[in-house]
């Protein structure tokens, strides 16, 4: 029985990453309609800012936050209108829009990844923080990711709050229903667009930051992030934050249970439960 | 209509190129290299090769050969270049690398390019031991000398007689795991767990760890098998706390070895003996975890400053050469280093860049190199000449414990605890 | 205005003609390289003339190029020596053609981008379970595939070629290919008019999965080393998409030239600037998206246009005007 609490509180911690990692992506693929394959290079330098501020100016990382967040932010921002925007007014229908601006993410994948080797090296880095457990009675709680677990929800319900309770967010929400509608109510849908590719960029930047709390970087790690959080994003429905949430939360349980059971299939369980969900129910938990 | 006017279609295709051929002629040119002509002037010796610049491989090009053969080339040319005899001068190095962006097809192709192409005088090996495996055949039937680096492919011992212009540098398992077992049953150790990579590496490692760890009285309590890319391994190390497991083998590469390492620290489990693959070998994991955390720890190898003073001088340079930074492996890049001295050297003795001459004057001859006397047998380096098999960090100094005659100290069994946060 | 038809309709065929004998007497002039590199290029028009016959005909963007591809590499490093060339690729062909079935049979429900990421799992879930196998049943990882000389490879690579775009040719040719297209603009239609929609969609992933495995058997022969790691390598699924998309998927010939193209400019960059490479080689592929939204196929109708248009009209005005002046038109 402690056992099986162990293995799910496990699963529960490492599932906030997932979370996290994902929320951005299915933000950017429920409204702008674009599958960002590119998403784990921005959670890649939102991991690699916070290493340098900590290491370089010895701050706590969880205030770096406050660093990779905006940073990420503007970049997103900034690849949005200059490029997603331009190429959306080029092709006309969405199925087109979905083929290309997968091979435009690709190209962004590239030019970020090029930039940070040159930066960074291809070399492992990391720091470590917090690597300890506390007990409770016979449970065990890793103190780090602890932190990230908390550090997640808290990001997730703001995020959740922004989009349901603020004005812009409900612009943002009005603009992913129906676009058409929520131009003639007066919103800017450019704009719109724009804040939520940034918004998506900036949670990836969040992502990073707690990834670089229990894990170690390399330049070239952003694509196991991606197929994750496409992964978890599908598996919840897209374009649901709740959904993310929960679906980050599934895949962390599940790989602590395999994991408890046959680790060398826990990769491979991953992608079959996944594979099952997709087929049982396709628009995924929290689907539409 | 349509099958017979795509049978007039072929038949058209088939025709003309009949005539291309007829009008190209005979210019087949001949790709054997540098020998059967007369000897041209040269005045430069142009090294190439196909090296993982970027993609998952890219991490061993930057913290272990990479920065050996970049040193290397500098002091070689700031000398002079090397003495050629059968050109009477010395001739600097020129490097042609390309990056085969960790992919194997695009490796063999810009290998061959090197090779057939660009004709360059000599090759640097590729990265991994499944690269090693296809290189190591398609330079062998080109006819060119191939000295292995990273990977020590010890799958392919069986196949060397068949390839004499392959030689590997890097120790294989079997050399390192029998004085790791005998210092284990020295030290009283009774039980150890063995987490592998699901990689050659793993599979080497652990074929070689669990009979000489049963021989030897040690209990193998589980021996288990990770997949490239695990990021969390508490349950396994939990269940080693549990059973109380001294002594933890962990045979993974970078990424997995630092994450045990952590998580190991997370679950509260300091086994008396924790033994790490690639990367704890690496300046860059003290510098991480800290002096405190890693002191106790340890990984293949190993040398280190204190094992003679040319190591420590190459130490000394490897920093230089990289602008202060300390980036240096203290399990092979003295021994890739070696490599290259023996290249230089087998040059100097032949007084030819023949590929062919030289693979004999290496495979018979010893030479003087940084780590010592070193010479080859069957294709291999035999274990007396490494600096030593196995490494320990203590106080921040990756210090060499096994085998005893090479230790720069006395092993630290068993581990300090982890500090207290 | 007759004369000028039957021009168009011969040209096509006749530069066909020319390309493809020109292919096949290469490897008697060129340079080693050009073969091995060739070699390559062929590959990728293969894989993405391949994908093609399936995504392009069906509106599905399917990422399970690199499972049959893998397939293929490995089957060949199996049962290595076991059967001669010609029957390995056709046994690794069926083997891909198989696995397509299944995978197509299941998730016919998918439609867009589910079926894409249930594709690209796929890859993923056989890697990791053949590597698992490999190392804990097995014991092993790892199979050496015997070497065939490159001009047997590139024979090979551009019979396939040519196989897969006569195999094209034919089914937009028949009365399927109407079907075909029947699905990719409303399935729901096209199963109305008595079309059996999804038999013929399966059959068609089988068959571009039969040509992908069979390049992946003839490619590992150049490898000589396979292991799943190696062979289930998720560029395989993207790289194909990304050159049809490049190319542009409205003619036969954007695949081809977007597969040529981008593979070279691979190889050219890597070895030109293995620094600078991925930076420029992104740059490319924005660039291109941005400004050629229907692939370099686009451009050339661009060009073609705007020299029916402007220049041409322009040439002949001015040779009329000089020549025969009094006797226009």
């Amino acid at each position: 029985m402690v056992l099986l609490i162990n293995i799910i509180l496990n699963g529960l911690l490492l599932g906030g990453i997932y979370a996290v990692t994902a929320v951005g992506l299915s933000l950017q693929y429920g409204v702008a309609r674009i599958l960002n394959i590119a998403h784990g290079e921005y959670i890649m330098v939102g991991a690699f800012l916070t290493w340098l501020v900590h290491t370089k100016f010895g701050v706590n990382p969880l205030l770096c936050l406050a660093v990779a967040g905006p940073a990420m932010f503007i970049l997103g921002y900034l690849v949005q209108t200059f490029l997603f925007r331009k190429l959306k007014e080029k092709t006309p229908t969405p199925a087109e829009f979905e083929g290309s601006s997968m091979l435009m993410a690709f190209g962004i994948l590239f030019v970020i990844q090029s930039i940070a080797i040159f930066l960074w090296g291809t070399n492992i880095e990391g720091y470590s923080y917090l690597a300890y457990s506390i007990y409770l009675g016979d449970i065990r709680l890793s103190v780090n990711r602890l932190v990230i677990l908390i550090a997640a929800l808290a990001i997730c319900l703001l995020f959740y709050l922004l989009l349901t309770r603020t004005r812009t967010g409900k612009a943002i929400r009005a603009a992913s229903q129906d676009p058409d509608a929520a131009a003639l109510m007066g919103i800017n849908i450019n704009r719109m667009l724009a804040l939520c590719f940034a918004l998506g960029a900036m949670m990836a930047g969040f992502a990073g930051m707690l990834i670089s709390l229990v894990y170690q970087l390399q330049t070239n790690m952003g694509m196991q992030y991606t197929i994750i959080a496409i992964i978890v994003v599908v598996l919840g429905g897209l374009g649901s934050i709740p959904g993310s949430l929960i679906g980050g939360f599934l895949l962390g349980i599940l790989g602590a249970i395999v994991n408890s059971i046959e680790p060398g299939l826990h990769m491979a369980a991953y992608y079959l439960l996944f594979m099952i969900l997709l087929l049982v129910k396709p628009s995924g938990i929290f689907g539409r | 209509m349509r099958k017979k006017s795509l049978l007039l279609f072929l038949i058209a295709c088939l025709a003309l190129a009949l005539v291309f051929t007829g009008c190209a002629g005979n210019s087949n040119n001949s790709n054997n290299n540098n020998n059967g002509k007369a000897l041209e002037d040269k005045d430069k010796l142009v090294f190439g090769g196909a090296r993982s610049l970027s993609g998952p491989l890219a991490i061993q090009d930057e913290s272990c050969f990479g920065p050996v053969y970049r040193m290397w080339i500098d002091e070689v040319n700031e000398r002079g270049g090397i003495y050629v005899e059968e050109y009477g001068k010395k001739l600097p190095i020129e490097l042609k690398l390309y990056d085969d962006t960790s992919d194997m097809n695009t490796m063999i192709t810009l290998l061959e390019k090197s090779m057939v192409e660009d004709k360059v005088d000599f090759l640097l090996a590729p990265i991994s031991t499944a690269f090693l495996h296809a290189a190591a055949p398609i330079c062998n039937e080109h006819g060119y000398l191939l000295i292995g680096a990273e990977g020590g492919a010890k799958e392919l011992e069986p196949l060397m007689a068949g390839l004499p212009y392959f030689f590997s540098l890097l120790n294989y398992a079997t050399h390192q795991v029998d004085p790791f077992v005998e210092m284990l049953a020295e030290h009283g150790i009774e039980n150890a767990a063995i987490i592998f990579i699901a990689d050659q590496h793993g599979i080497e490692y652990s074929g070689d760890l669990v009979p000489r760890l049963t021989m030897a009285g040690i209990d193998v309590v589980f021996s288990r098998s990770i997949p490239l890319g695990t990021k969390d391994m508490t349950a396994l190390l939990e269940e080693a706390k549990a059973k109380n497991v001294q002594a933890l083998l962990c045979c993974a590469y970078p990424d997995e070895n630092f994450a045990v390492f952590t998580q190991c620290m997370e679950v509260g489990y300091n086994p008396d003996v924790i033994i790490f693959g690639p990367g704890i070998c690496l300046e860059v994991f003290p510098q991480i975890f800290g002096v405190e955390a890693t002191h106790g720890v340890m990984g293949w190898g190993a040398w280190n400053e204190k094992s003679s003073p040319a190591m420590a001088d190459l130490a000394k340079r490897l920093t230089e050469h990289q602008g202060g930074n300390r980036n240096v492996d203290w399990w092979g890049q003295a021994i890739y280093y070696a490599g290259l001295e023996i290249l230089e050297q087998a040059i100097e003795k032949a007084g030819t860049i023949d590929h062919s001459v030289l693979k004999d004057v290496i495979a018979t001859e010893t030479f003087d190199t940084v780590i010592g006397k070193v010479w080859f047998e069957n294709g291999g380096v035999p274990a007396e000449c490494y600096p030593g098999q196995v490494g320990q960090w203590q106080n921040g100094i990756f210090e060499v414990v096994a085998p005893s005659d090479k230790a720069t100290a006395a092993p630290l069994i068993p581990k300090p605890p982890w500090p207290t946060q | 205005m007759d004369n000028n038809n039957k021009l168009k309709k011969i040209i096509g065929p006749v530069i066909l003609v020319l390309i493809l004998a020109f292919m096949i007497s290469l490897p008697l002039f060129a340079q080693n390289y050009t073969i091995i590199l060739l070699r390559t290029i062929l590959m990728y028009v293969a894989l993405t003339l391949s994908w093609v016959l399936f995504s392009g005909f069906t509106g599905y963007t399917s990422l399970a190029t690199a499972v049959f591809y893998g397939t293929g590499l490995y089957t060949a490093g199996v049962l290595n020596g076991v059967l001669p060339l010609p029957l390995l690729m056709l046994c690794s062909g069926l083997i891909s053609a198989v696995l397509a079935l299944i995978i197509g049979t299941i998730t016919l429900r998918l439609r867009g981008i589910y079926f894409a990421i249930f594709t690209l799992s796929s890859v993923e879930l056989i890697k990791h379970v053949l590597n698992w196998y490999e190392i804990n049943v097995l014991g092993v990882r790892g199979h050496y595939v015997t070497r065939v000389d490159y001009g047997t490879v590139y024979y090979i690579l551009l019979a396939i070629v040519v196989l897969i775009l006569i195999t094209t040719y034919l089914i937009k040719r028949s009365r399927y290919g109407l079907a075909l297209s029947g699905i990719k603009s409303c399935e729901e239609a096209a199963v109305h008019t008595g079309v059996n929609a999804t038999a013929l969609k399966v059959l068609l992933f089988a068959l571009s999965a039969f040509f992908i495995g069979m390049t992946g058997t003839v490619m590992a022969t150049g490898m000589l080393y396979v292991d799943s790691i190696i062979a289930f390598n998720l560029n395989y699924s993207f790289f194909p998409t990304l050159m049809a998309i490049f190319g542009g998927m409205s003619s036969m010939f954007g695949p081809i030239i977007g597969a040529t193209v981008f593979a070279y400019l691979q190889e050219y960059l890597i070895t030109r600037s293995p620094d600078a490479y991925m930076f420029i080689f992104g740059l490319v592929m924005i660039i291109t998206i941005l400004y050629l939204p229907d692939g370099l196929v686009g451009l050339y109708v661009r060009i073609r246009e705007l020299l029916l248009q402007k220049a041409i009209p322009q040439i002949r005005r001015k040779i009329s005007g000089g020549k025969h002046a009094n006797t226009a038109s």
